[in-house]
């Protein structure tokens, strides 16, 4: 089989990181699209991951995001590495004339760096998205076409998050090679906690944050009332705005049944959304509205958002799409950051208390 | 033939209680006294001031009392007159007397000490105070679970409210009321384990729509049979039962417990 058989006219993607992601998650996506866009160039600092993953597709492989990106071939890029290049590889990419970039969330760690990747994209026009899969969900852009009012109406939100190890679901999508090793966390050291709940937010609830935040336009003003863990991994945590009440909940154990759901109410009308698990090629979400008595259920339809993202970039490439505003990216960026910062923030703030608590009860 | 018990309903907890159409679902049982004549039964609304209406029903001689949505109230003296007297009591509670909630009940005790995390939702129309529909909500959550411990109010206000506890084994529990006129009022309880857990959604007595109670574990899922009964008609089933068998039945004890919860959240 030649995989580039049929990549005549289709646009070159180059990954930079070559991890569980990028196997099960965007090779699969990207085979189901062929006639838009070919895999060309696979990057990971390990060779040996590099050369396999890219011979599945039959890509050529590298180690150095300098070889990636001065790639011919290459026309797009994903960016799929560790969270904490994910700035400095985008602004490369976009210096490196690229034609649009895909970067995995968090697209940056802070504000700044939010603001220098826009101005960036800015001065060299390159289009850039980040992969927030369920806001380029059918399902999701359902209801964004039937929600009416709800968005300014609604006084409560929930995302709830119940999940099986990730392995469950790549192993349904691909062959891995190289998985990240999972340890026990030591759940009396407070620091652990702490690093969990960031984790949680940065690394789970980010997927559904823009979905909140476009039922919360004080956003701004979020305020952090309780966060506790989930053992083995997961979160409770309450939010409010002066307008919303905000509830996040995750779950991840070994179960295989899950359950990720979106629901937003206001007095006369709910929302909620089911999204089908990552990694799976399991279709797009549902959307449900109730209105008193009624019920109106867009989907499922036939891809899920990953395939919604990649889509989205060979829009952008080929400029039969506008890109979306830098400042959604920013503002969704920086809620979810100011959502972890409060968090810990308040957690610090129960321990203070109930080490002063503690020391009361001893004097 | 006439019913095995006669009843008698105060205008309030026969509308509360849809006390016709649950009598008339149990006709060889019960029925309405004959004018003039003392009721077997005694239905009452469980509006506050309850427990003294039921002492004085059982000073009337009520072998049974129905107490239809009733408040958080002290039973202590009741408590006392129960014993004294040997009537049955039984609550008719908007959700914890589904007839499903026996199977919920044991399904949930079996896997709580291995329980992560247990969240539970319930709505009610816009308009509806968030005390009442709080102390509903955790007369359902209780039910199941037992005791809650270090229950505390994170929010409240005209939209709903949010609650946070923890089970025996210190799983957190989160308890939301939504107030909206989008959805059917209900209540979800899920309570999640290492592998699996138990999830239960309670309708309305409005209609004998039944309960969901799936159990699911690594082997797969089970849904518990569904029954299409109301908690009205479940209510007034049981007390049929204690009133044949003389027994008492644990109602009243079971309330105390709640009302000490929630006399937790202040």
């Amino acid at each position: 089989m030649t995989a580039n058989h049929a990549a005549e006219g289709t646009l070159g993607v180059g990954i930079l990181g070559a991890g569980p992601v990028t196997q099960a998650i965007h090779l699969p996506s990207l085979a189901r699209l062929g006639d838009l866009l070919t895999v060309r160039h696979i990057m990971d600092v390990d060779a040996a991951v590099a050369g396999s993953v890219a011979a599945r597709v039959g890509a050529t492989y590298s180690t150095s995001i300098e070889a990636l990106l001065g790639d011919p071939e290459v026309d797009v890029v994903a960016i799929c590495s560790p969270h904490q290049f994910h700035a400095e590889q985008v602004i490369a990419a976009c210096r490196a004339g690229k034609k649009a970039v895909l970067c995995e969330k968090p697209f940056a760690w802070n504000a700044d760096e939010a603001a220098q990747i826009s101005a960036v994209s800015r001065e060299t026009g390159v289009p850039i998205i980040v992969g927030a899969m369920h806001t380029f969900d059918p399902g999701w852009l359902a209801a964004v076409a039937n929600w009416g009012e709800l968005p300014e109406t609604a006084h409560t939100i929930r995302s709830s998050i119940v999940l099986p190890p990730n392995a469950r679901f790549e192993d349904f999508a691909t062959e891995i090679i190289t998985r990240p090793a999972a340890g026990t966390p030591d759940y009396s050291d407070a620091e652990v906690i702490m690093a969990m709940l960031r984790g949680g937010i940065m690394g789970l609830a980010i997927h559904d944050l823009p979905l909140v935040r476009r039922f919360t336009p004080d956003f701004a003003e979020v305020e952090v009332l309780e966060a506790r863990i989930v053992r083995p991994f997961g979160y409770v945590i309450s939010l409010r705005t002066p307008t919303r009440t905000i509830e996040l909940r995750a779950a991840m154990n070994n179960t295989w049944k899950p359950e990720w759901s979106f629901e937003a109410f206001s007095d006369d009308a709910a929302l909620r959304i089911d999204f089908t698990p990552s990694y799976v090629q399991a279709g797009s979400a549902t959307a449900t509205f109730s209105r008193a008595g009624e019920t109106t259920v867009h989907g499922p339809f036939a891809h899920n958002g990953y395939e919604g993202e990649w889509r989205e970039v060979a829009a952008l490439a080929t400029g039969t799409k506008q890109p979306p505003s830098a400042q959604t990216l920013i503002d969704d960026l920086t809620f979810a950051l100011d959502i972890a910062e409060a968090t810990v923030a308040c957690r610090y703030a129960d321990q203070n208390l109930q080490q002063a608590a503690r020391e009361g009860a001893h004097a | 033939m006439s019913p095995q018990y006669t009843i008698h309903a105060t205008p309030e907890a026969r509308e509360a209680g849809a006390v016709d159409l649950a009598v008339a679902s149990l006709p060889a049982s019960f029925g309405p006294a004959e004018a003039g004549s003392a009721a077997v039964v005694r239905v009452i609304a469980g509006l506050p001031g309850w427990p003294q209406e039921a002492v004085k029903a059982i000073d009337g001689g009520a072998r049974g009392i129905v107490v239809v949505n009733p408040a958080a109230e002290s039973v202590g003296n009741l408590l006392e007159a129960v014993e004294a007297s040997g009537s049955a009591i039984v609550l008719d509670e908007r959700w914890a007397s589904h007839p499903a909630v026996a199977g919920a009940e044991d399904a949930v005790r079996t896997m709580a000490g291995r329980a992560a995390l247990l969240d539970s939702v319930a709505t009610a129309p816009a308009g509806t105070g968030s005390g009442e529909l709080l102390a509903e909500h955790l007369a359902a959550v209780v039910r199941l679970t037992g005791s809650l411990e270090n229950l505390r109010v994170v929010s409240s206000g005209t939209h709903g409210y949010t609650v946070s506890g923890r089970l025996a084994n210190g799983a957190p529990v989160a308890l939301q009321g939504v107030l909206s006129r989008a959805r059917p009022a209900g209540v979800s309880i899920s309570m999640l384990t290492d592998d699996g857990g138990v999830s239960v959604a309670l309708p309305e007595p409005l209609a004998a729509w039944p309960a969901t109670v799936k159990v699911t574990g690594p082997q797969g899922e089970i849904l518990l049979p569904t029954l299409y009964e109301s908690a009205h008609r479940a209510t007034w089933r049981r007390l049929k039962e204690h009133l044949d068998a003389g027994t008492a039945p644990s109602d009243l004890a079971g309330f105390a417990r709640l009302t000490a919860q929630l006399a937790q959240l202040g």
